[in-house]
């Protein structure tokens, strides 16, 4: 099995895997019952799919600055997120969701 | 204060370069985004509670594992037929700093089972996915591991 095919086979695998966690996130966001479950699964899940989404990306890139450039959308995706999810969840408690 | 300014340019500036990919029509725009983002940093976080980068570093092993196993449970019960839920709130007393408690409640959002809600005084509301999964338990793991990377001995 050539280099190339197995590079091709870990990127299809890679987004694929991230695609399914995205899925899930969406699954959650719709199935959970209350605001805090919800952004439970929307925060774990769409990050985990982002990061496999980024690593099959970073798999087929030809530069290592595109590399870089992934590792560091999803670390500034992270930190968003991460704030965001606080951010909501306090404004929920706030207007008595809980 | 000057060590703080240089450490913190350098850092913005490597970041800006990384997302431009370096292309000289974008200094324009980024020496002013740097330079708000430096001047936002300093209001935001001072530079007697800055942070040690290489240690956060040290963190990124236990963060990504964690995070994993955080998406893998939750994907789980997005998709079981009868997903089991059973959400509770715990009360989390902290000593971190103001900043220090934003970033535990960040990296906690990512863990598995866990949600902050922000801080009541001192004390950080944590929402659980599941009271009996024991989520909890890694609430004074992630603070004592987040404590190390704040500037200190």
């Amino acid at each position: 099995m050539s280099v190339e095919l197995l590079r091709q086979i870990a990127v299809y695998a890679l987004t694929g895997a991230g695609l399914v966690f995205f899925l899930a996130g969406t699954l959650g966001v719709v199935r959970f019952p209350d605001t805090f479950s919800r952004l439970h699964a929307l925060t774990k899940a769409d990050n985990l799919g982002l990061g496999f989404l980024t690593l099959g990306l970073a798999v087929n890139a030809e530069r290592w600055a595109d590399v870089a450039k992934l590792a560091l959308i999803w670390a500034l995706v992270l930190l968003a997120a991460g704030t965001v999810a606080q951010l909501v969840a306090r404004s929920a408690l706030v207007r008595g969701e809980r | 204060m000057l060590a703080a300014i240089v450490r913190r340019t350098a850092l913005f500036a490597t970041i800006w370069i990384v997302l431009s990919e370096n292309s000289a029509e974008s200094v324009a725009f980024g020496l002013p985004a740097v330079a708000g983002a430096v001047w936002m940093s300093l209001r935001l976080q001072s530079p007697a509670h800055g942070l040690r980068l290489w240690r956060a570093a040290a963190l990124l092993p236990g963060f990504l594992a964690g995070s994993l196993a955080g998406g893998l449970d939750v994907a789980r019960r997005a998709f079981s037929l009868r997903p089991v839920l059973r959400p509770g709130w715990v009360v989390h007393s902290t000593s971190l700093l103001p900043g220090g408690r934003v970033a535990l409640g960040g990296e906690l959002s990512l863990m598995p089972g866990t949600l902050a809600a922000g801080c009541e005084g001192d004390r950080l509301l944590v929402h659980v996915l599941d009271c009996q999964a024991g989520f909890e338990g890694g609430i004074g793991t992630q603070e004592k591991r987040l404590a190390r990377v704040s500037e200190g001995p």
